[in-house]
Protein backbone atom coordinates (compact mmCIF):
# COMPACT_ATOMS: atom_id res chain seq x y z
CA UNK A 1 0.00 0.00 0.00
CA UNK A 2 1.45 3.32 -1.03
CA UNK A 3 -0.70 5.89 0.80
CA UNK A 4 -1.16 5.68 3.94
CA UNK A 5 -4.72 5.74 6.19
CA UNK A 6 -5.59 8.84 7.40
CA UNK A 7 -7.06 8.06 10.80
CA UNK A 8 -8.66 11.32 13.09
CA UNK A 9 -7.86 11.02 16.95
CA UNK A 10 -10.90 12.62 18.67
CA UNK A 11 -9.85 12.64 22.34
CA UNK A 12 -9.17 15.34 25.32
CA UNK A 13 -7.17 13.23 27.52
CA UNK A 14 -3.35 13.91 26.12
CA UNK A 15 -1.93 10.32 27.87
CA UNK A 16 -4.48 8.38 26.07
CA UNK A 17 -4.04 10.47 22.82
CA UNK A 18 -0.31 10.10 22.58
CA UNK A 19 -0.83 6.49 23.27
CA UNK A 20 -3.21 6.08 20.34
CA UNK A 21 -1.32 7.85 17.75
CA UNK A 22 2.02 6.12 19.17
CA UNK A 23 0.35 2.94 18.65
CA UNK A 24 -1.15 3.96 15.23
CA UNK A 25 1.80 5.44 13.87
CA UNK A 26 3.94 2.24 14.87
CA UNK A 27 1.63 0.36 12.79
CA UNK A 28 1.68 2.58 9.36
CA UNK A 29 -1.39 5.06 9.85
CA UNK A 30 -1.50 8.34 9.31
CA UNK A 31 -2.64 10.00 12.57
CA UNK A 32 -4.17 13.25 12.90
CA UNK A 33 -5.00 14.14 16.22
CA UNK A 34 -7.57 16.71 18.27
CA UNK A 35 -9.21 17.05 21.75
CA UNK A 36 -12.51 18.64 21.10
CA UNK A 37 -16.05 18.28 19.07
CA UNK A 38 -16.05 21.57 17.02
CA UNK A 39 -11.77 20.87 15.98
CA UNK A 40 -12.94 17.50 15.01
CA UNK A 41 -15.67 18.09 12.64
CA UNK A 42 -13.01 21.37 11.11
CA UNK A 43 -10.07 18.91 10.69
CA UNK A 44 -12.64 16.03 9.31
CA UNK A 45 -13.57 18.58 7.12
CA UNK A 46 -10.34 19.50 5.69
CA UNK A 47 -8.62 16.14 6.01
CA UNK A 48 -11.12 13.58 4.98
CA UNK A 49 -9.53 11.00 7.10
CA UNK A 50 -10.64 7.80 6.20
CA UNK A 51 -11.51 6.49 9.67
CA UNK A 52 -12.29 8.66 13.06
CA UNK A 53 -11.59 7.27 16.52
CA UNK A 54 -14.13 9.10 18.81
CA UNK A 55 -13.96 9.96 22.56
CA UNK A 56 -17.87 10.66 23.72
CA UNK A 57 -16.66 12.48 26.70
CA UNK A 58 -15.12 15.77 25.33
CA UNK A 59 -14.65 19.21 26.74
CA UNK A 60 -16.82 20.96 24.77
CA UNK A 61 -19.78 18.47 23.37
CA UNK A 62 -21.03 15.55 23.26
CA UNK A 63 -19.11 13.46 21.19
CA UNK A 64 -22.05 12.23 19.48
CA UNK A 65 -22.36 15.75 18.12
CA UNK A 66 -19.44 14.99 15.66
CA UNK A 67 -20.99 11.50 14.60
CA UNK A 68 -24.46 12.96 13.25
CA UNK A 69 -21.90 15.73 11.85
CA UNK A 70 -20.55 12.95 10.15
CA UNK A 71 -22.96 10.71 9.42
CA UNK A 72 -25.23 13.36 7.99
CA UNK A 73 -23.88 12.55 4.50
CA UNK A 74 -20.59 10.25 4.76
CA UNK A 75 -20.01 6.73 5.61
CA UNK A 76 -16.27 6.77 7.10
CA UNK A 77 -16.49 4.54 9.71
CA UNK A 78 -15.93 5.81 13.26
CA UNK A 79 -15.05 3.77 16.44
CA UNK A 80 -15.80 4.79 19.82
CA UNK A 81 -14.21 5.20 22.92
CA UNK A 82 -16.44 4.54 25.92
CA UNK A 83 -15.89 3.94 29.36
CA UNK A 84 -17.57 1.00 30.89
CA UNK A 85 -20.37 2.44 32.43
CA UNK A 86 -21.79 4.64 29.66
CA UNK A 87 -23.83 1.11 28.28
CA UNK A 88 -26.71 3.40 26.68
CA UNK A 89 -24.23 5.76 25.58
CA UNK A 90 -22.31 2.95 23.73
CA UNK A 91 -26.03 1.81 22.12
CA UNK A 92 -26.93 5.28 21.59
CA UNK A 93 -23.61 6.20 19.50
CA UNK A 94 -24.42 2.34 17.70
CA UNK A 95 -27.63 3.53 16.85
CA UNK A 96 -26.15 6.58 15.51
CA UNK A 97 -24.28 4.78 12.62
CA UNK A 98 -20.82 4.32 14.69
CA UNK A 99 -19.41 1.11 13.52
CA UNK A 100 -17.55 -0.32 16.57
CA UNK A 101 -17.08 0.88 20.12
CA UNK A 102 -13.92 -0.10 22.36
CA UNK A 103 -14.09 -0.31 26.04
CA UNK A 104 -11.45 1.51 28.10
CA UNK A 105 -9.10 0.49 29.04
CA UNK A 106 -8.08 -0.96 25.98
CA UNK A 107 -5.02 -3.07 25.07
CA UNK A 108 -3.46 -2.03 21.71
CA UNK A 109 -4.38 -5.27 19.59
CA UNK A 110 -8.10 -4.55 20.69
CA UNK A 111 -8.09 -1.30 19.06
CA UNK A 112 -6.18 -2.27 16.03
CA UNK A 113 -8.13 -4.88 15.86
CA UNK A 114 -11.28 -3.29 15.51
CA UNK A 115 -9.90 -0.36 13.17
CA UNK A 116 -8.74 -2.82 10.98
CA UNK A 117 -12.42 -4.12 11.02
CA UNK A 118 -13.65 -0.92 10.31
CA UNK A 119 -11.75 -0.35 7.22
CA UNK A 120 -12.23 -3.45 5.87
CA UNK A 121 -15.85 -3.03 6.42
CA UNK A 122 -16.00 -0.33 4.17
CA UNK A 123 -13.55 -1.81 1.08
CA UNK A 124 -16.14 -4.39 1.39
CA UNK A 125 -18.88 -1.78 0.40
CA UNK A 126 -16.68 -0.10 -2.31
CA UNK A 127 -15.34 -3.10 -4.45
CA UNK A 128 -16.03 -6.50 -2.68
CA UNK A 129 -19.25 -6.09 -1.35
CA UNK A 130 -21.38 -9.05 -2.72
CA UNK A 131 -19.42 -11.12 -4.58
CA UNK A 132 -20.30 -11.10 -8.53
CA UNK A 133 -22.99 -13.41 -8.80
CA UNK A 134 -24.46 -11.90 -5.40
CA UNK A 135 -22.27 -14.24 -3.28
CA UNK A 136 -20.87 -13.57 0.23
CA UNK A 137 -18.29 -15.93 1.40
CA UNK A 138 -16.44 -15.66 5.06
CA UNK A 139 -14.53 -18.51 6.20
CA UNK A 140 -16.08 -22.04 5.27
CA UNK A 141 -19.73 -19.53 5.01
CA UNK A 142 -21.57 -18.81 1.62
CA UNK A 143 -24.71 -16.97 1.65
CA UNK A 144 -26.18 -17.11 -2.07
CA UNK A 145 -28.23 -13.69 -2.20
CA UNK A 146 -29.82 -14.39 -5.36
CA UNK A 147 -31.24 -18.15 -4.33
CA UNK A 148 -31.66 -17.04 -0.62
CA UNK A 149 -29.71 -20.29 0.77
CA UNK A 150 -26.89 -20.85 2.99
CA UNK A 151 -24.03 -23.15 2.63
CA UNK A 152 -21.49 -24.53 5.14
CA UNK A 153 -17.97 -26.19 3.70
CA UNK A 154 -20.31 -27.18 0.84
CA UNK A 155 -23.11 -28.61 2.77
CA UNK A 156 -26.64 -26.52 2.47
CA UNK A 157 -27.45 -25.52 5.77
CA UNK A 158 -31.23 -24.95 5.68
CA UNK A 159 -32.60 -22.16 7.53
CA UNK A 160 -35.99 -20.39 7.69
CA UNK A 161 -36.87 -17.23 6.46
CA UNK A 162 -36.45 -15.35 9.09
CA UNK A 163 -33.04 -16.81 10.91
CA UNK A 164 -31.84 -16.15 6.30
CA UNK A 165 -32.92 -12.61 6.94
CA UNK A 166 -30.55 -11.80 10.24
CA UNK A 167 -27.43 -13.87 8.73
CA UNK A 168 -28.28 -11.81 5.30
CA UNK A 169 -28.74 -8.44 7.28
CA UNK A 170 -25.56 -8.96 9.17
CA UNK A 171 -23.67 -10.21 6.08
CA UNK A 172 -24.74 -7.05 4.57
CA UNK A 173 -22.83 -4.86 7.25
CA UNK A 174 -19.98 -7.43 8.29
CA UNK A 175 -17.54 -6.44 10.66
CA UNK A 176 -19.80 -3.58 12.05
CA UNK A 177 -21.43 -4.17 15.42
CA UNK A 178 -25.26 -4.12 14.72
CA UNK A 179 -27.55 -3.30 17.71
CA UNK A 180 -30.52 -5.27 18.82
CA UNK A 181 -32.50 -2.09 17.78
CA UNK A 182 -31.10 -2.03 14.84
CA UNK A 183 -31.31 -5.81 13.62
CA UNK A 184 -35.47 -5.92 14.85
CA UNK A 185 -36.33 -2.97 13.22
CA UNK A 186 -34.73 -4.76 9.92
CA UNK A 187 -35.88 -8.01 10.16
CA UNK A 188 -39.40 -6.91 11.78
CA UNK A 189 -40.20 -3.49 11.14
CA UNK A 190 -40.46 -3.32 15.29
CA UNK A 191 -39.39 -1.53 18.00
CA UNK A 192 -37.20 -3.53 20.14
CA UNK A 193 -38.58 -4.75 23.48
CA UNK A 194 -37.59 -7.34 25.73
CA UNK A 195 -39.96 -9.86 23.79
CA UNK A 196 -38.98 -8.85 20.57
CA UNK A 197 -34.85 -9.05 21.75
CA UNK A 198 -35.83 -12.47 23.33
CA UNK A 199 -36.89 -13.35 19.81
CA UNK A 200 -34.05 -12.48 17.97
CA UNK A 201 -31.53 -14.12 20.86
CA UNK A 202 -33.37 -17.28 20.24
CA UNK A 203 -33.59 -17.18 16.46
CA UNK A 204 -29.76 -16.29 16.40
CA UNK A 205 -29.18 -19.57 18.86
CA UNK A 206 -31.10 -21.22 16.47
CA UNK A 207 -28.79 -19.67 13.47
CA UNK A 208 -26.19 -20.76 15.76
CA UNK A 209 -26.72 -24.33 16.00
CA UNK A 210 -26.90 -24.91 12.66
CA UNK A 211 -23.64 -23.81 11.90
CA UNK A 212 -22.28 -26.03 14.36
CA UNK A 213 -20.83 -22.85 16.14
CA UNK A 214 -20.09 -23.48 19.90
CA UNK A 215 -20.20 -20.59 23.06
CA UNK A 216 -16.66 -21.97 23.74
CA UNK A 217 -15.49 -21.37 20.08
CA UNK A 218 -17.41 -19.12 18.45
CA UNK A 219 -17.05 -18.38 15.09
CA UNK A 220 -18.51 -15.77 11.92
CA UNK A 221 -20.92 -14.40 14.29
CA UNK A 222 -20.38 -12.67 17.69
CA UNK A 223 -22.23 -11.08 20.66
CA UNK A 224 -21.78 -7.69 22.30
CA UNK A 225 -23.97 -8.96 25.74
CA UNK A 226 -27.01 -6.45 25.78
CA UNK A 227 -26.10 -4.25 23.01
CA UNK A 228 -26.21 -6.60 19.44
CA UNK A 229 -24.38 -9.00 17.18
CA UNK A 230 -21.15 -8.88 15.04
CA UNK A 231 -20.40 -10.55 12.18
CA UNK A 232 -16.34 -11.04 11.69
CA UNK A 233 -13.52 -13.08 10.58
CA UNK A 234 -12.41 -12.45 14.15
CA UNK A 235 -12.87 -10.76 17.37
CA UNK B 1 -42.29 6.62 56.01
CA UNK B 2 -44.23 5.20 52.12
CA UNK B 3 -48.00 5.05 51.65
CA UNK B 4 -47.49 1.31 51.71
CA UNK B 5 -46.42 1.47 55.65
CA UNK B 6 -49.11 4.11 56.48
CA UNK B 7 -52.09 1.80 54.59
CA UNK B 8 -50.75 -0.88 56.86
CA UNK B 9 -50.73 0.77 59.76
CA UNK B 10 -54.04 1.89 59.63
CA UNK B 11 -55.36 -1.30 58.69
CA UNK B 12 -53.90 -2.92 61.65
CA UNK B 13 -55.67 -0.58 64.01
CA UNK B 14 -59.06 -0.63 62.25
CA UNK B 15 -58.86 -4.67 62.27
CA UNK B 16 -57.63 -4.74 65.90
CA UNK B 17 -60.03 -1.97 67.46
CA UNK B 18 -63.21 -3.94 65.44
CA UNK B 19 -61.83 -7.33 66.79
CA UNK B 20 -61.82 -6.07 70.15
CA UNK B 21 -65.37 -4.29 69.87
CA UNK B 22 -67.23 -7.63 68.48
CA UNK B 23 -65.73 -9.55 71.33
CA UNK B 24 -66.64 -7.19 73.77
CA UNK B 25 -70.39 -7.31 72.62
CA UNK B 26 -70.71 -11.05 72.59
CA UNK B 27 -69.07 -10.92 76.30
CA UNK B 28 -71.68 -8.43 76.98
CA UNK B 29 -74.56 -10.16 75.09
CA UNK B 30 -73.66 -13.81 76.01
CA UNK B 31 -72.14 -13.51 79.42
CA UNK B 32 -73.52 -10.26 80.60
CA UNK B 33 -69.93 -9.09 81.94
CA UNK B 34 -69.33 -5.66 81.56
CA UNK B 35 -65.92 -5.56 84.20
CA UNK B 36 -63.35 -7.21 81.80
CA UNK B 37 -63.99 -5.09 78.55
CA UNK B 38 -61.76 -2.44 79.70
CA UNK B 39 -58.85 -4.59 79.89
CA UNK B 40 -60.06 -5.68 76.68
CA UNK B 41 -59.60 -2.58 75.08
CA UNK B 42 -56.00 -1.66 76.74
CA UNK B 43 -55.00 -4.76 75.84
CA UNK B 44 -56.21 -3.56 72.42
CA UNK B 45 -54.39 -0.64 72.35
CA UNK B 46 -51.39 -1.90 73.66
CA UNK B 47 -51.06 -4.20 70.92
CA UNK B 48 -51.80 -1.48 68.02
CA UNK B 49 -49.03 0.95 69.78
CA UNK B 50 -46.53 -2.28 69.83
CA UNK B 51 -47.08 -2.75 66.10
CA UNK B 52 -47.37 0.33 64.23
CA UNK B 53 -44.98 3.21 64.09
CA UNK B 54 -44.82 6.10 66.34
CA UNK B 55 -47.65 7.24 68.68
CA UNK B 56 -50.44 8.40 66.57
CA UNK B 57 -52.06 5.05 65.90
CA UNK B 58 -51.90 3.83 69.64
CA UNK B 59 -53.22 7.29 71.07
CA UNK B 60 -55.98 7.46 67.91
CA UNK B 61 -56.72 4.00 69.30
CA UNK B 62 -56.60 4.76 72.90
CA UNK B 63 -59.01 7.54 72.52
CA UNK B 64 -61.59 5.80 70.06
CA UNK B 65 -61.64 2.85 73.20
CA UNK B 66 -61.99 5.19 75.27
CA UNK B 67 -65.05 6.52 73.17
CA UNK B 68 -66.40 3.21 72.49
CA UNK B 69 -66.10 1.68 76.31
CA UNK B 70 -67.38 5.31 77.74
CA UNK B 71 -70.67 5.18 75.21
CA UNK B 72 -71.23 1.24 74.73
CA UNK B 73 -70.25 -0.59 77.43
CA UNK B 74 -70.89 1.22 81.14
CA UNK B 75 -73.27 2.94 82.54
CA UNK B 76 -75.54 5.12 81.25
CA UNK B 77 -75.00 2.88 78.50
CA UNK B 78 -75.22 4.58 74.96
CA UNK B 79 -74.07 7.94 76.21
CA UNK B 80 -71.13 9.93 77.26
CA UNK B 81 -70.32 10.47 80.72
CA UNK B 82 -67.11 12.04 81.48
CA UNK B 83 -68.39 12.74 85.44
CA UNK B 84 -68.04 8.87 86.52
CA UNK B 85 -64.29 8.85 88.34
CA UNK B 86 -63.96 5.11 86.69
CA UNK B 87 -64.66 5.99 83.36
CA UNK B 88 -62.51 9.18 83.46
CA UNK B 89 -59.49 7.01 85.06
CA UNK B 90 -59.62 4.53 82.92
CA UNK B 91 -59.07 6.74 79.85
CA UNK B 92 -56.04 8.28 81.62
CA UNK B 93 -54.93 4.91 81.53
CA UNK B 94 -55.66 4.08 78.33
CA UNK B 95 -53.88 6.94 76.90
CA UNK B 96 -50.98 6.22 79.24
CA UNK B 97 -50.50 2.87 77.78
CA UNK B 98 -50.61 4.00 74.17
CA UNK B 99 -47.77 6.76 74.92
CA UNK B 100 -45.79 4.48 76.79
CA UNK B 101 -45.65 1.53 74.70
CA UNK B 102 -45.37 3.57 71.43
CA UNK B 103 -42.10 5.30 73.35
CA UNK B 104 -41.12 2.30 74.30
CA UNK B 105 -41.38 0.69 70.54
CA UNK B 106 -39.91 3.43 68.80
CA UNK B 107 -36.64 3.46 70.74
CA UNK B 108 -36.32 -0.58 70.04
CA UNK B 109 -37.15 0.21 66.49
CA UNK B 110 -34.56 2.93 66.39
CA UNK B 111 -31.79 0.87 68.04
CA UNK B 112 -32.26 -2.28 65.38
CA UNK B 113 -31.78 0.70 62.49
CA UNK B 114 -28.49 2.01 63.99
CA UNK B 115 -27.26 -1.86 64.77
CA UNK B 116 -28.03 -2.79 61.38
CA UNK B 117 -26.45 0.88 59.37
CA UNK B 118 -23.29 0.79 61.47
CA UNK B 119 -23.14 -3.40 60.84
CA UNK B 120 -22.85 -2.23 56.90
CA UNK B 121 -20.73 0.67 57.83
CA UNK B 122 -18.46 -2.03 58.93
CA UNK B 123 -18.50 -4.06 56.45
CA UNK B 124 -18.06 -1.33 54.10
CA UNK B 125 -14.38 -0.23 56.42
CA UNK B 126 -13.57 -3.42 55.99
CA UNK B 127 -14.05 -4.16 52.59
CA UNK B 128 -12.07 -0.53 51.63
CA UNK B 129 -9.64 -1.53 54.20
CA UNK B 130 -8.74 -5.15 52.11
CA UNK B 131 -9.15 -3.33 48.87
CA UNK B 132 -6.64 -0.38 49.99
CA UNK B 133 -4.40 -3.27 51.14
CA UNK B 134 -4.38 -5.27 47.68
CA UNK B 135 -4.26 -2.24 45.78
CA UNK B 136 -1.20 -0.90 46.87
CA UNK B 137 0.77 -4.51 45.92
CA UNK B 138 0.11 -4.24 41.90
CA UNK B 139 0.75 -0.40 42.20
CA UNK B 140 3.85 -1.00 43.53
CA UNK B 141 5.39 -3.34 40.67
CA UNK B 142 3.59 -0.49 38.14
CA UNK B 143 5.15 2.31 39.76
CA UNK B 144 8.77 0.16 40.51
CA UNK B 145 8.99 -0.63 36.82
CA UNK B 146 7.70 1.96 34.94
CA UNK B 147 10.12 4.33 36.64
CA UNK B 148 13.41 2.00 36.37
CA UNK B 149 12.19 1.75 32.75
CA UNK B 150 12.72 5.22 32.55
CA UNK B 151 15.46 5.90 34.78
CA UNK B 152 17.31 3.08 34.57
CA UNK B 153 16.39 1.43 30.72
CA UNK B 154 19.74 2.02 29.41
CA UNK B 155 21.58 -0.85 31.57
CA UNK B 156 18.76 -3.23 31.15
CA UNK B 157 18.98 -6.51 28.97
CA UNK B 158 16.00 -6.71 26.44
CA UNK B 159 14.61 -9.67 28.22
CA UNK B 160 14.89 -7.79 31.59
CA UNK B 161 12.69 -4.48 29.97
CA UNK B 162 9.78 -7.28 28.77
CA UNK B 163 9.52 -8.73 31.95
CA UNK B 164 8.82 -5.56 33.34
CA UNK B 165 6.72 -4.37 31.12
CA UNK B 166 4.81 -7.45 30.85
CA UNK B 167 4.41 -7.07 34.91
CA UNK B 168 2.98 -3.62 34.36
CA UNK B 169 0.95 -5.52 31.63
CA UNK B 170 -0.69 -8.15 34.34
CA UNK B 171 -0.87 -5.59 37.06
CA UNK B 172 -3.09 -2.96 35.44
CA UNK B 173 -5.27 -5.69 33.90
CA UNK B 174 -5.72 -7.19 37.80
CA UNK B 175 -6.33 -3.56 38.60
CA UNK B 176 -8.63 -2.80 35.60
CA UNK B 177 -10.49 -5.90 37.23
CA UNK B 178 -10.14 -4.92 41.20
CA UNK B 179 -12.38 -1.51 39.29
CA UNK B 180 -15.06 -3.35 37.81
CA UNK B 181 -15.99 -5.22 40.69
CA UNK B 182 -15.87 -2.27 42.89
CA UNK B 183 -18.02 -0.86 40.64
CA UNK B 184 -20.72 -3.53 40.65
CA UNK B 185 -20.70 -3.67 44.17
CA UNK B 186 -21.31 -0.31 45.15
CA UNK B 187 -23.85 -0.20 42.19
CA UNK B 188 -25.66 -2.95 44.16
CA UNK B 189 -24.75 -2.19 48.01
CA UNK B 190 -25.94 1.69 47.82
CA UNK B 191 -29.04 1.04 49.25
CA UNK B 192 -31.93 -0.19 47.16
CA UNK B 193 -30.70 -2.93 44.24
CA UNK B 194 -30.70 -1.91 40.98
CA UNK B 195 -30.15 -4.71 38.60
CA UNK B 196 -32.11 -4.81 35.80
CA UNK B 197 -32.97 -7.91 34.55
CA UNK B 198 -33.36 -9.02 30.77
CA UNK B 199 -33.83 -12.19 29.68
CA UNK B 200 -30.53 -13.74 28.22
CA UNK B 201 -29.60 -16.54 26.21
CA UNK B 202 -27.41 -18.67 27.97
CA UNK B 203 -25.28 -19.51 24.95
CA UNK B 204 -24.54 -15.54 24.53
CA UNK B 205 -23.47 -15.11 28.35
CA UNK B 206 -21.41 -18.36 28.14
CA UNK B 207 -19.75 -16.77 24.81
CA UNK B 208 -19.25 -13.97 26.50
CA UNK B 209 -17.43 -14.81 29.39
CA UNK B 210 -15.48 -17.15 27.68
CA UNK B 211 -14.04 -14.57 25.00
CA UNK B 212 -12.73 -12.24 28.63
CA UNK B 213 -11.70 -15.40 30.02
CA UNK B 214 -9.86 -16.09 27.01
CA UNK B 215 -7.89 -12.65 26.72
CA UNK B 216 -6.69 -12.93 30.24
CA UNK B 217 -5.40 -16.31 29.89
CA UNK B 218 -5.25 -17.55 26.27
CA UNK B 219 -3.39 -20.93 27.37
CA UNK B 220 -6.01 -22.21 29.36
CA UNK B 221 -8.81 -24.56 28.85
CA UNK B 222 -12.15 -24.43 29.60
CA UNK B 223 -14.38 -27.45 28.86
CA UNK B 224 -17.75 -26.30 28.23
CA UNK B 225 -21.09 -28.60 29.08
CA UNK B 226 -24.10 -26.49 28.11
CA UNK B 227 -27.89 -27.86 27.89
CA UNK B 228 -28.93 -28.89 24.14
CA UNK B 229 -32.17 -26.73 24.24
CA UNK B 230 -31.88 -22.98 23.86
CA UNK B 231 -31.94 -21.65 27.43
CA UNK B 232 -33.43 -18.14 28.34
CA UNK B 233 -32.49 -16.96 31.68
CA UNK B 234 -33.88 -13.53 33.25
CA UNK B 235 -30.23 -11.89 34.73
CA UNK B 236 -28.18 -9.01 34.51
CA UNK B 237 -25.85 -10.01 32.11
CA UNK B 238 -23.40 -8.02 32.68
CA UNK B 239 -23.16 -8.58 36.29
CA UNK B 240 -23.72 -12.82 35.89
CA UNK B 241 -20.59 -12.68 33.50
CA UNK B 242 -18.71 -11.10 35.95
CA UNK B 243 -19.40 -13.94 38.69
CA UNK B 244 -18.50 -16.33 36.18
CA UNK B 245 -14.77 -14.36 35.05
CA UNK B 246 -14.59 -14.35 38.49
CA UNK B 247 -14.59 -17.92 39.39
CA UNK B 248 -12.75 -19.11 36.71
CA UNK B 249 -9.97 -16.93 37.61
CA UNK B 250 -10.38 -17.71 41.05
CA UNK B 251 -9.70 -21.38 40.05
CA UNK B 252 -6.72 -20.34 37.80
CA UNK B 253 -5.36 -18.23 40.74
CA UNK B 254 -6.36 -20.54 43.86
CA UNK B 255 -5.93 -23.90 42.51
CA UNK B 256 -2.71 -25.06 42.49
CA UNK B 257 -2.19 -28.23 40.34
CA UNK B 258 -5.25 -27.51 38.43
CA UNK B 259 -5.36 -29.67 34.75
CA UNK B 260 -9.22 -29.22 34.10
CA UNK B 261 -11.16 -26.59 34.48
CA UNK B 262 -15.36 -27.35 33.86
CA UNK B 263 -18.05 -25.31 33.54
CA UNK B 264 -21.42 -26.80 33.37
CA UNK B 265 -24.64 -25.50 33.32
CA UNK B 266 -27.80 -27.56 33.66
CA UNK B 267 -31.61 -27.47 34.50
CA UNK B 268 -33.10 -28.73 37.50
CA UNK B 269 -36.92 -28.05 38.33
CA UNK B 270 -37.36 -24.47 37.65
CA UNK B 271 -33.70 -23.24 38.33
CA UNK B 272 -30.48 -22.86 36.39
CA UNK B 273 -28.07 -24.21 37.93
CA UNK B 274 -24.28 -22.96 36.67
CA UNK B 275 -20.94 -25.06 38.07
CA UNK B 276 -17.19 -24.49 37.80
CA UNK B 277 -15.41 -27.05 38.52
CA UNK B 278 -11.33 -27.90 38.76
CA UNK B 279 -9.69 -30.62 39.76
CA UNK B 280 -6.76 -28.49 41.72
CA UNK B 281 -5.89 -28.43 45.58
CA UNK B 282 -9.20 -27.64 46.34
CA UNK B 283 -10.30 -25.24 49.07
CA UNK B 284 -8.72 -24.82 52.82
CA UNK B 285 -10.93 -25.29 55.83
CA UNK B 286 -10.29 -22.24 57.43
CA UNK B 287 -10.63 -20.29 53.45
CA UNK B 288 -13.80 -22.10 52.98
CA UNK B 289 -15.39 -20.50 56.13
CA UNK B 290 -15.51 -17.12 54.88
CA UNK B 291 -15.14 -17.57 51.33
CA UNK B 292 -17.68 -15.24 50.48
CA UNK B 293 -17.98 -12.48 53.00
CA UNK B 294 -15.52 -10.24 51.58
CA UNK B 295 -13.04 -9.65 54.28
CA UNK B 296 -10.54 -11.86 55.51
CA UNK B 297 -7.68 -11.54 58.28
CA UNK B 298 -4.97 -9.66 57.37
CA UNK B 299 -2.51 -11.90 58.82
CA UNK B 300 -3.54 -14.40 56.33
CA UNK B 301 -3.22 -11.52 53.56
CA UNK B 302 -0.31 -12.95 51.77
CA UNK B 303 2.56 -9.77 51.06
CA UNK B 304 3.75 -11.02 47.66
CA UNK B 305 2.03 -10.31 44.34
CA UNK B 306 1.89 -13.92 42.99
CA UNK B 307 -1.30 -14.91 45.44
CA UNK B 308 -3.57 -12.17 45.33
CA UNK B 309 -6.38 -12.53 47.79
CA UNK B 310 -9.85 -12.63 45.60
CA UNK B 311 -11.51 -12.22 48.47
CA UNK B 312 -13.25 -9.30 47.09
CA UNK B 313 -14.02 -11.45 43.86
CA UNK B 314 -16.08 -14.09 45.48
CA UNK B 315 -17.92 -11.92 48.13
CA UNK B 316 -18.91 -9.50 44.55
CA UNK B 317 -20.33 -12.85 42.99
CA UNK B 318 -22.45 -13.45 46.37
CA UNK B 319 -23.56 -9.95 46.44
CA UNK B 320 -24.62 -10.04 42.40
CA UNK B 321 -26.24 -13.46 43.26
CA UNK B 322 -27.93 -12.64 46.23
CA UNK B 323 -29.34 -9.43 44.53
CA UNK B 324 -30.79 -11.90 41.65
CA UNK B 325 -32.75 -13.95 44.83
CA UNK B 326 -30.54 -17.27 43.87
CA UNK B 327 -27.53 -18.55 46.16
CA UNK B 328 -23.83 -19.52 45.54
CA UNK B 329 -21.97 -22.42 47.80
CA UNK B 330 -18.68 -23.78 47.41
CA UNK B 331 -17.40 -27.05 48.10
CA UNK B 332 -14.44 -29.83 47.90
CA UNK B 333 -15.35 -32.65 45.36
CA UNK B 334 -14.32 -36.17 46.64
CA UNK B 335 -12.39 -36.58 43.87
CA UNK B 336 -10.50 -33.35 44.16
CA UNK B 337 -10.61 -30.23 43.22
CA UNK B 338 -13.27 -27.44 44.05
CA UNK B 339 -16.54 -27.05 42.87
CA UNK B 340 -18.49 -23.47 42.72
CA UNK B 341 -22.38 -23.61 41.92
CA UNK B 342 -24.65 -21.15 41.73
CA UNK B 343 -28.23 -21.35 40.94
CA UNK B 344 -30.63 -18.14 39.06
CA UNK B 345 -34.74 -18.70 38.97
CA UNK B 346 -35.36 -19.50 35.42
CA UNK B 347 -38.27 -17.78 34.02
CA UNK B 348 -38.87 -19.91 31.03
CA UNK B 349 -37.31 -22.29 29.01
CA UNK B 350 -37.76 -20.79 25.55
CA UNK B 351 -37.97 -22.70 22.34
CA UNK B 352 -39.92 -21.00 19.66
Amino acid sequence: MNNKYKILVIEDESNIRSLISTMLEANGYQVIQCETCDSAILLFESYLPDLAILDLGLPDADGLKFLRYVRKDSLTPVVVLSARTDESDKISALDLGANDYVTKPFSSGELLARIRAALRNTRHCNDEGRLPGGKFVLGEMTIDYDARRTFLGGEEVKLTQTEYNILAFLSEHCGKLMTYSAVIKEIWGERADDSSIKKLQVNMANIRRKFGITPAEPKYIYNELGVGYRMDHSV
Amino acid sequence: MTKRSVARDILITVVILALAFVISVSFQKVFGIDEQITTLFAFAVFLISLTTRGYVYGIFSAIVSTLAINYAFTFPYFAFDFITPVNLISAVVMIIIAVLTGALTTKVKRNEEIRLESEKERMRANLLRAVSHDIRTPLTTIYGSAAALLEDGEYLSPEQKNKMLQSIRDDSVWLVRMVENLLSVTRIDSGNVKISKSPTVLDELVSSVLLKFKKRYPDRKVEVLLPDEVLIIPMDAMLIEQVLVNILENAVIHSEGMTRLILRVYVREDVAVFEVQDNGCGISKEKMQDLFLGYYEHKEAPADSQKKNTGIGLSVCATIIGAHGGKISAENVPSGGALFRFILRLEEKGNE
